[in-house]
């Protein structure tokens, strides 16, 4: 609670720098809404006029301060008023990130709407076939789906000057197109407490083999993970475990003994282990049991396999006929600014990023934990194999053989 | 079903050429059509229909017919289905008959309380049973405390069949106990009279009297149990148990983005089971002026007097609402207010609040609160008088028309909805005329008002029927206007039917999910919209809270209203 209202607290005082920023700013730098469309415009605009903007110099250690890049960027998005985000994560999760924007651009109406990812593909590739209005920027976990996307020509370009502090897997830069990965989630072991012994919980994915066949009584029917033929996410998963675990249909063939309950949605996973109806959950993402680590901490152990773990990351793009662009920008700048990260670190515990992102759950500090074993799901054309028919449904095929399910 | 009473009958008094007739069927036809057309032409292609590079292909419908799993999933929804009827349909209207003819104990908390099933979103309802009698829940956990052992399963095919069927008995109660209503008592009471006991009652007179209903409420029990989604997502997948529509589910992902064509094939396989339905449906029904029972007499609605047998009628109807309203009820609740639950979690050490603390604090939850309400009242008002509309021209009409209208009003109930609404979204978006409506509450209730439109309307004309043509006669022969029979004779006599029909569409659209999904921006989000997308990210804390309100506030409202509905029926 305390941590909330200082943030709001913190947002207002933001709301009055701000506005003796825009001030100033009106007069050192000319408005040029047009360039600012351009890709690279800010940039230059930036050095051209770059005087009476002090703050420039001092922004990496102060997220209160403005740059002129965004002085010029929010000049041109307020005409447009508003920005309209499609995404998965839920609203809850995205609060502090909402309202932040909302504190640091009062001008500029966020219309934010979550969406499952399946119903966000579905209605972002209907609405811009129809040539109707639709969103401006596109932020979700479905990697395979983002990227399919871009590939179709519907992700626009933006080199956000923010991006630099990206690390080069979360950078998707081609000609006329750019995303970026915002998070990095891990998919981890996750199991309860008061049902599994602290001394067989498993450290890596061998260790899970060896756990699901010696102790097959105690799990039969109580492990648990995505189901890959009905879940994205799950598949996605699958299809770099097939990569970075030789024995991996072994495993396969060891959850299928062990009578592997499969899902499609997290929350009922979670639930059912909190509940001790499972015992084990494989390639849970981590980012949703950190706050329950938090408030039942006696029931969810959390363990991320020191053999190889994989991230998957939160892709955003602008789209590419985006109405609103310049306030498409102004919402993207901030998702992966250092301001925005923080939140999403300290707040909303989603891993951001971002090397210098700070605060309980972020990517730099993953890798800091698992070096080389980290594993992410770089933001690039390669996801797109996922989506290869043949290997998707040869994949399933053998998935339910080692499975015993065919 | 007109065809067999003789014209002279019941038409003097329609008009040689009823053009508002021929333009109300054809407006539903449209309003129906145009969704299965448009998924009928995606069936039939190798990719999305607005894509360019598509073309006629017949590789989905190859796929899906030539797939075990289809046909697997194909069986176990028809196994369901059936159960469904099998069960449900006559404990469906023996409450009726407990509830609107007997002297039954405590009607007045009784009747509201059977309604509630139907407003639960049955992913949620589905939720509450695995709290509550699933392998770790706190019933079953008391249960495995005194016996030893869980005795039952809640994951699997005898479950879910027990479990639909048990919460789809509100169905048939509404119809069933409408259409008792409008039947005369003194039929039964004379047969009380000569001595016959209640059950003899129940099944030689007002059995065959609601015929109509109950036909209506099996083909739609039926229907329903193909179109099922939250129960066998829950209560089947952990069994690796498939329906039609989790398969349906399962095709928007296999491929890694929505294979539009292979859900449309999946669709229409659905739409096509009913055709035979409503064909056998429409035979068996046969001549409908059998059911009129409503006649220019007084009658006075008295109960049938029990006796002993009230206590047998209770425990019956207690029994149900034990099982059907408490039983998951009691999980969702417990759930809102627990951290944690399940094998050794001791609940009193777990009590919170949080959980509705938490709704404050979700921003667009009064919005939402505030939508769900709105278009449950008004646009359901809305709704009822359309579909009186439809009813009404259906009425006394023996024409080709009517044939085609009762069987266009079940299909839109039979496309599932995570297509239908998808449907509904594409022919928004790609007919130029309709985009102004995007993102307008009027949207998602028209495409709420097409999806409940076989609901809505069957509550309508099993009213209508019952209604004897001899009074509309005497006012027709008293001069006056066809116009002037429907509003002075006609409707004010289904009236009761009429709130019954706005309750149904109301809680309808109070629970009513996918087929908006897609349909709502911000600031037109309603509460089912609001668990779906919580659903996914594992917000179960704010889900059950959440449901828990809605739970509330649709229970005030459905009281207030049953309270005003016998007022005015008095």
């Amino acid at each position: 609670m305390a941590l909330n209202r200082r943030r709001i607290l913190h947002g207002a005082s933001m709301g009055g720098l701000l506005l003796a920023a825009i001030g100033c700013g009106d007069e050192a730098a000319p408005a040029k809404p047009g360039d600012a469309s351009k890709p690279d415009a800010n940039k230059e605009v930036n050095s051209a006029t770059g005087k009476g903007t002090p703050t420039v110099a001092a922004f990496t250690g102060a997220p209160l301060e403005i740059k002129a890049s965004d002085k010029e960027l929010l000049e041109a998005a307020k005409p447009e008023g508003k920005v309209l985000v499609y995404s998965t994560t839920d609203s809850a999760s995205a609060k502090p990130l909402i309202a932040d924007f909302n504190a640091r651009y009062p001008e500029i109406k966020l219309d934010y709407q979550d969406l499952n990812s399946t119903d966000l593909f579905n209605k972002f590739t209907a609405e811009s076939a129809a040539g109707t209005d639709t969103a401006d920027v596109l932020w979700s976990s479905a990697m395979d789906q983002q990227m399919k996307m871009m590939q179709d020509g519907l992700g626009g370009s933006y080199q956000s000057p923010e991006a630099d502090k990206l690390p080069q897997w979360a950078k998707y830069q081609e000609p006329g197109k750019t995303a970026w990965g915002t998070t990095l989630e891990p998919f981890a072991f996750v199991y309860n407490k008061k049902l599994l012994p602290a001394d067989a919980v498993p450290k890596d994915h061998t260790a899970l083999i060896k756990l699901l066949t010696d102790k097959t009584d105690l799990l039969k029917g109580k492990v648990t993970c995505y189901d890959p033929e009905k879940s994205g996410t799950g598949y996605l998963a699958n299809s770099r475990d097939v990569t970075n675990f030789p024995a991996f249909w072994d495993l396969a063939a060891a959850l299928g003994k062990a009578d592997v309950k499969l899902y499609t949605s997290t929350g009922t996973m979670i639930e059912k282990i909190q509940s001790g109806e499972h015992i084990f959950g494989f390639n849970i993402i981590g980012s949703y049991i950190l706050p329950k680590l938090k408030t039942d901490a006696d029931t969810f152990g959390m363990v991320f396999p020191q053999d190889y773990t994989i991230g998957f990351s939160r892709v955003a793009f602008i789209a590419k006929k985006s109405k609103r662009p310049n306030s498409a920008k102004l919402f993207l700048d901030h998702l992966i600014s250092k301001r925005g990260q923080d939140i999403l670190a300290k707040q909303s515990l989603l891993y951001p990023s971002r090397t210098d992102a700070e605060g309980e759950a972020t990517a730099s500090g993953l890798q800091k934990e698992l070096g080389d074993k980290l594993k992410p799901i770089p933001v690039s054309n390669q996801v797109l194999d996922a989506l290869d028919q043949t290997k998707r449904l040869a994949f399933v095929e053998k998935w339910q053989k080692a499975l015993g399910r065919s | 079903m007109m065809a067999t009473i003789p014209s002279t009958l019941t038409q003097p008094w329609i008009r040689k050429r009823p053009f508002g007739r021929y333009a109300v069927v054809a407006t539903v036809a449209m309003l129906v059509l145009s969704p299965l057309l448009l998924i009928a032409y995606q069936s039939s292609l190798n990719g999305p229909f607005f894509a360019e590079s598509s073309h006629f292909d017949t590789g989905a419908w190859r796929y899906v017919l030539g797939a075990r799993q289809f046909w697997r999933a194909f069986g176990t929804s028809a196994i369901v289905a059936t159960g469904m009827v099998g069960i449900g349909v006559p404990l469906g209207a023996v409450l009726a008959f407990i509830m609107v003819r007997t002297d039954i104990p405590g009607r007045r908390i009784l009747e509201p309380a059977v309604l509630i099933p139907i407003f639960l979103s049955p992913i949620v309802t589905a939720f509450g049973y695995v709290v509550a009698i699933g392998p770790v829940g706190f019933i079953s956990l008391w249960v495995k405390s005194l016996v030893g052992s869980v005795p039952w399963n809640v994951y699997g095919l005898p479950s879910l069949i027990v479990i639909a069927a048990l919460t789809h008995v509100p169905h048939t109660y509404l119809y069933v106990s409408t259409a008792l209503r409008s039947v005369n008592p003194e039929l039964e009471e004379a047969a009380r009279t000569l001595g016959a006991p209640p059950w003899r009652v129940a099944l030689d007179i007002s059995l065959p009297l609601v015929r109509p209903a109950l036909l209506f409420s099996a083909s739609l029990t039926f229907l329903l149990g193909f179109e099922l989604f939250g129960l066998p997502l829950v209560l089947g997948d952990p069994a690796g148990l498939l329906v039609l529509t989790t398969y349906l589910f399962k095709l928007t992902t296999l491929l890694g983005v929505p294979s539009y064509q292979m859900m449309a094939v999946v669709a229409l396989s659905i739409v096509v089971v009913t055709l035979p339905l409503v064909m056998i449906q429409r035979h068996l029904l046969g001549q409908a002026s059998r059911f009129a029972t409503i006649r220019g007499r007084g009658l006075a609605l008295r109960p049938l007097k029990l006796g002993p047998w009230r206590w047998v009628a209770l425990t019956i109807v207690v029994a149900w609402l034990l099982l059907t309203v408490a039983v998951p009820l009691g999980g969702i609740l417990l759930r809102s207010v627990v951290k944690g639950w399940g094998e050794g979690v001791s609940l009193s050490r777990v009590l919170t609040l949080d959980h509705f603390r938490g709704l404050a604090d979700y921003p667009n939850l009064i919005r939402g609160i505030v939508n769900t309400i709105a278009l449950g009242v008004i646009g359901g008002a809305i709704s009822v008088g359309c579909y009186l509309i439809v009813g009404l021209t259906q009425h006394r009409w023996s024409s080709r028309g009517v044939a085609v209208l009762d069987f266009m009003v079940l299909i839109p109930r039979a496309i599932p909805g995570l297509v239908g609404g998808l449907a509904f979204l594409w022919l928004i978006l790609f007919i130029p005329a309709l985009r102004p409506l995007r993102d307008s509450m009027i949207a998602v209730w028209m495409a709420y008002s097409t999806v409940w439109l076989a609901y809505g309307l069957r509550l309508i004309s099993t009213a209508l029927l019952q209604v004897g043509p001899e009074l509309e006669e005497a006012a027709q022969t008293a001069g006056a206007s066809p116009m002037r029979v429907r509003w002075e004779i006609t409707i004010p006599l289904v009236r009761l039917g009429l709130i019954g029909s706005w309750l149904l569409i109301f809680m309808m659209f109070v629970r009513e999910y996918s087929t908006g999904v897609y349909l709502f921006g911000a600031g037109t989000e309603v509460i089912g919209s609001l668990i779906v997308s919580l659903w996914g990210a594992g917000g179960l804390d704010l889900i059950a809270a959440l449901s828990v309100v809605s739970v509330a506030i649709v229970s005030v409202a459905l009281a207030t209203a049953l309270r005003l509905g016998v007022r005015l029926h008095d």
